[in-house]
């Protein structure tokens, strides 16, 4: 099975998204940008949408809905003027609703965009592989670059500003990088799934460490192993790939819940007899 | 504590404010939100090495002052200057210079990350983009931890400590930025009677052996006036400043909390109506 080309090209497609979106996703889940980087997945399937209805490149249109929406919800955030999970939840639903209309407007049915919205890693073209690679290499080189300060602002971003750090010029830039990593794994796990795939390893890592080097480590590690096992076990049942990725990485992270020594350290502390 | 931990937490260069002129001035500033003002035509300054105690009922300003101090707010008129620069051009190397404590509460302290790593934290400002933190670095973030007695600890989640320790690694955090003023909001906020004197007697013990330029804010009156050189008194303006003794006058504290105050030999009691005692 590992000796055909196209497993190749998804074992390591998927092996890049995954490592991708669990270091973006320790970001994600430290400075609490969650429902944030979920309207972003489904806005890039807006731009998918869009381009297939006009014929124009859907990862461009992808890249330029995503930033939109991203940014606007960093500008949001910025002001307080609105709590989050509102204007997210209004921009959420606007560019679904967006989505569903670019479709109806379609004429017939079209698979290529519902593979965008379910993920179909096995159909990697070589093209896609070289495009997918070379903006996990952009997003990788960018979080390394500003490692330290994305750190701090996860911390506590007026303490980093307060500190000396550009915090306000770093939200952006992980928003920025956030929007690229969901655009990036659209067509592995799909817009429905390519958040599970940011949230659930960094909160498996969050489970088993209180150390922000191992967190990031274990993410990468749990990301890349779901994302390929799950690529794997697609193939060997026949069931469709973004699923089997994002289930794999849930029955990880309950089990990580499960033995987790944070959990393990709580109950232990409150069945020990007081002083 | 030795001259070479002195020598290594203090900022190199003092030579941007001279000992004459203030570090901190704010002249006839206001700041606020169009249609809020939160503090009005405050003029005060505030020399290198003193400790200042800001005090005042809750919304009287405290942490807009904060907020003002690290440039993160200009103000709507009047002027405000932080090391020999108008704030508007406060940029992040300056903003280095100014050692924060927040308020508890404000951050997550069960954040994943060690106490080393949370300290380091601080070095990350001062040492701007596209650096690695280096060796020496981390023997300043160490050196911080020192001071603050929690050196055992470096590798604990911050989450397991008690808030008083958790208080301890923030000032730490603060030091590791080798800052020249060092500004704690409320730091005694939610601590045991205990920890409360073990944190302000810290903060008391680097200002004098580190030289540093403090700001302490608080609702705690008696817990500093006997340890501040100066007291600033605010409701939405500069109530009142000065020693101590000259802040802590009855009639003073009268008109800006509303209640009669009774000061005793060691302490201050607020009561609800001193005139039936």
């Amino acid at each position: 099975m590992l000796t055909y080309d196209f497993m190749q090209r998804s074992l390591l497609a998927a092996a890049l998204v995954g490592a991708l979106c669990s270091v973006v996703g320790v970001f994600v889940v430290l400075r609490g940008l969650a429902f944030a980087g979920a309207g972003t997945a489904h806005a890039a399937f807006a731009g998918v949408a869009l381009a297939y209805l006009m014929g124009w490149p859907p990862l461009a249109l992808a890249i330029l809905f995503g930033l939109a929406t991203v940014w606007i919800t960093g500008v949001i955030e910025e002001q307080g003027r609105m709590k989050l999970d509102v204007s997210i939840g209004i921009l959420y639903t606007a560019t679904m609703a967006l989505a569903i209309l670019f479709i109806g407007l379609m004429k017939g049915y079209n698979a290529e965009v519902y593979g965008y919205l379910f993920g179909s890693v096995l159909s990697v073209t070589p093209d896609e592989l070289r495009v997918v690679l070379a903006l996990s290499l952009l997003v990788l080189g960018m979080i390394v670059l500003f490692s330290k300060e994305l750190y701090f602002i996860a911390f506590d971003q007026e303490m980093a500003e307060a500190s000396g750090v550009p915090a306000r010029r770093i939200f952006f830039l992980l928003l920025t990088l956030v929007a690229l990593t969901v655009v990036i794994s659209l067509k592995t796990v799909g817009a429905v799934l390519v958040f599970a795939m940011i949230l659930i390893p960094a909160s498996t890592a969050y489970q088993l460490t209180h150390s922000l080097t191992h967190l990031t480590l274990y993410a990468v590690v749990i990301g890349v192993l779901c994302a390929a096992g799950g690529v794997l076990l697609s193939s060997m049942w026949d069931v469709p790939s973004g699923p089997a990725i994002v289930l794999l990485a849930t029955t990880v992270f309950f089990l990580a819940v499960l033995f987790s020594p944070k959990r393990l350290r709580r109950v232990h502390a409150a069945s020990s007899p007081q002083p | 504590m030795g001259q070479g931990r002195q020598g290594i937490l203090t900022h190199g260069s003092c030579d941007v404010v001279g000992i004459d002129r203030p570090i901190i001035r704010f002249d006839h500033a206001t700041f606020g939100f169009p249609g809020v003002i939160a503090l009005k035509e405050i003029s005060l300054d505030i020399a290198e090495g003193e400790f200042i105690g800001v005090i005042g009922p809750n919304g009287s300003g405290k942490t807009t002052l904060c907020r003002a101090v690290l440039g993160l707010l200009r103000p709507l008129e009047g002027h405000l200057q932080i090391f020999d620069c108008a704030c508007e051009e406060l940029r992040c190397h300056h903003r280095a210079r100014i050692g924060y404590l927040p308020q508890k509460g404000m951050i997550d302290r069960n954040f994943p990350v060690t106490v080393l790593e949370a300290v380091m934290m601080g070095r990350y400002g001062a040492l701007g983009l596209f650096k690695r933190p280096s060796r020496r670095d981390r023997e300043i973030a160490l050196e911080a931890l020192a001071h603050v007695g929690m050196e055992h600890h470096r590798d604990t989640a911050l989450g397991h400590l008690s808030g008083g320790q958790q208080q301890r690694v923030f000032i730490a955090r603060a030091l590791a930025q080798q800052p020249q003023v060092l500004l704690l909001d409320e730091p005694t906020t939610g601590l045991d009677i205990t920890t409360q004197h073990n944190v302000v007697e810290l903060v008391q013990q680097l200002h004098r052996e580190l030289g540093l330029t403090v700001l302490l804010i608080t609702h705690d009156i008696n817990m500093i006036r006997s340890r501040v050189d100066r007291l600033v008194l605010l409701k939405t303006r500069v109530f009142a400043a000065g020693p101590p003794q000259d802040v802590l006058k009855p009639e003073i504290l009268r008109e800006v909390y509303g209640k009669d105050v009774v000061i005793t030999d060691r302490d201050m009691v607020i009561v609800e109506d001193y005139h039936h005692h």
